[in-house]
């Protein structure tokens, strides 16, 4: 399968601050999901792979370019959404996508033609006119999408592409995600703190913790983690006794009161039924839990945090 | 069909790979800042003060209208012309300070304001083309309405008197004294621009710097006697190296031009250098 990123052994350091610890890792084509605590080293990862940072050691390619000295060869064929509020002032969506498609080295003509399209595939046909600058928060991550796909990446970094979004616009974004996903030409890595977005979107999971990459593996196995043992739980009684009880578990409670407890692998979970009824509370549901992204992260923070 | 209802589809061109990479960011820079509120009255000013000259110079040419007689003998060499016109009463400087702070000032600090930085950087551009980009932006207007004008007097004066009407020396000093003055501004414009993301600071910082350093010279040279001290004064920088490149004193007045050239240069490199280390360090 072709490799579209080999990292061997990559180190960054911020002064006296690890940021990236040895980090070896391919990327083939797809859809990657690359989830981290705050501080974790996403962002200087995904600034290594652009060519913004210079890593102290270790050597990589992208896309079949050194990371170390392509990096201008790399950026012609990655669009990248950053995080951050980064427009131009005083351009209209149409001119800022054109100027972005021409500084990429599309010719004029094309660019501002292309520029008209992905507004439109945008969804900012209307405000394509618009100074940017007087963009709302969700119009800006759309433009920033725009922008990063004027000139027809081969891969896609969106670094928390659904920020500042109401539902309905982080939905549309989705969608237009995973509609540039499904035409298979274009590899896709996404940064972000919402997980489902994550989990709804890619194909490839990538964990970091600490500078490292602490798991990586394909979407479907990790939401089919034989190594989680998870019991939802609906009670009646006296639930603060039940819980202190359990206290060395996690537990959590969702918004229809429904008690997730995580237990062990080697923990019998019938043996709640004798807590339950040590402390007088009721069983009314019982059942194995789906495992969540969610749940494979905090496991994979956790196990990563211990060692 | 709209691409909407399609969905996302490639482009079928090609991207280039031009030597010229910060082309674009010239082009769009130069549209940019001739849209600008007030773009075409800081034109005026250059335009008015050419005007002035070239009408001195038809009338140079015309013995019955030279009722500004005065005026006229002192432009009637060409050396002279060229002095006055680039080194007047420190006009032009002026205009050309201000010219920079209009078109130069907001082009790195807007960019910092808005974290642009970024967006040009995921391009295949490197940040020293980032920086050409902006600088000959600021360049562009400067030598156009400094150097432009002067190749228009000198296409005037040559079609008033038939032939070529400039020497090597004088030629050679059109062009060598505004591309200095032009990269010193443009340096010093963009080297601040690049400091801090309040634009307005920026130019007032542009504007008390040629201020201050024209008043410290004249102040200290009033106290100690003692013409080192202009060294200090921008302007008058400017005209002792006009004075060398277009060799309207000699004697030592030649040395102090050649290091007041040498000074603007200095300043020059200097400056670039500060730009150097701050571009490098602009984190993205």
């Amino acid at each position: 399968m072709e490799k579209i990123i080999e990292l061997k052994d990559i180190v960054f350091n911020y002064g006296n601050l690890r940021a990236i610890d040895h980090i070896n890792l391919e990327i083939h084509k797809g859809i990657y999901g690359l989830l981290g605590p705050n501080g974790a080293g996403k962002t200087t990862l995904m600034k290594i792979i652009l060519g913004f940072l210079t890593p102290a050691s270790g050597n990589g390619k992208v896309l079949e370019h050194d990371i170390r000295d392509a990096h201008i060869e790399v950026r012609k064929k990655i669009g990248y959404l950053p995080e951050t509020d980064c427009l131009i002032p005083g351009m209209d969506g149409v001119t800022l996508a054109a100027y972005l498609g021409e500084l990429s080295g599309m010719p004029k003509q094309e660019a501002i033609k292309r520029a008209h399209e992905v507004l439109y595939y945008v969804g900012l046909e209307e405000s394509r006119y618009r100074k940017v600058e007087t963009y709302s928060a969700g119009m800006k991550q759309r433009m920033k999408l725009a922008a990063a796909l004027v000139h027809d990446p081969e891969l896609l970094f969106l670094d928390e592409p659904t920020s500042g979004m109401d539902p309905q616009a982080r939905k549309e974004m989705l969608e237009l995600i995973n509609d540039i996903a499904s035409k298979g030409t274009m590899n896709i890595i996404i940064s972000s703190h919402i997980l489902a977005d994550v989990e709804n979107t890619c194909n490839h999971v990538l964990i970091m913790n600490k500078g490292k990459i602490i798991s990586h593996q394909e979407m479907s196995s990790a939401l089919n983690q034989e190594t989680l043992n998870i019991i939802e739980l609906k009670l009646r009684g006296n639930i603060a006794g039940f819980k202190e009880k359990l206290s060395a578990f996690r537990i959590e409670q969702d918004d229809k009161g429904i008690y997730r407890v995580h237990l062990p692998m080697d923990f019998p979970s019938q043996s709640l039924f004798k807590t339950a009824y040590e402390t007088h509370v009721q069983i009314r549901h019982f059942r194995k839990s789906k495992v969540t992204l969610e749940d494979a992260f905090v496991t994979a923070i956790g196990e990563s945090n211990a060692h | 069909m709209p691409i909407r209802e399609k969905g996302y589809y490639h482009w079928e061109g090609e991207l280039k790979t031009s030597y010229v990479k910060w082309l674009p960011i010239f082009l769009t820079g130069i549209k940019g800042v001739y849209k600008k509120r007030f773009s075409k009255l800081v034109c005026s000013f250059f335009l008015s003060y050419s005007s002035i000259f070239l009408f001195l110079v038809f009338l140079s040419s015309h013995p019955a209208g030279s009722f500004l007689k005065k005026a006229i003998a002192a432009i009637q060499t060409d050396k002279m012309l060229f002095y006055y016109y680039y080194t007047y009463e420190s006009f032009l400087l002026f205009f050309m300070v201000i010219m920079s702070i209009f078109a130069g000032a907001e082009l790195i600090s807007g960019d910092l304001k808005f974290k642009s930085f970024t967006l040009y950087l995921s391009r295949p551009l490197g940040r020293f083309d980032y920086v050409k980009g902006k600088f000959s932006i600021v360049l562009f207007y400067l030598l156009s309405l400094t150097l432009g004008p002067a190749i228009v007097l000198i296409v005037f004066k040559m079609i008033f008197t038939g032939s070529f009407p400039v020497s090597v020396r004088v030629f050679l000093g059109v062009i060598i004294f505004p591309i200095l003055i032009s990269l010193f501004l443009a340096s010093l414009s963009i080297m601040l621009s690049s400091l801090s993301a309040n634009a307005r600071l920026v130019k007032v910082i542009i504007f008390i710097f040629y201020v201050m350093s024209n008043v410290i010279a004249r102040m200290f040279y009033d106290i100690f006697k003692s013409r080192s001290f202009l060294y200090i004064s921008i302007s008058e920088n400017a005209k002792r190296f006009g004075e060398f490149v277009f060799g309207t004193r000699s004697g030592g007045f030649y040395t102090e031009g050649l290091i007041s050239g040498s000074i603007l240069l200095g300043l020059t490199l200097i400056f670039f250098a500060i730009l150097a280390i701050r571009i490098k360090r602009v984190e993205v």
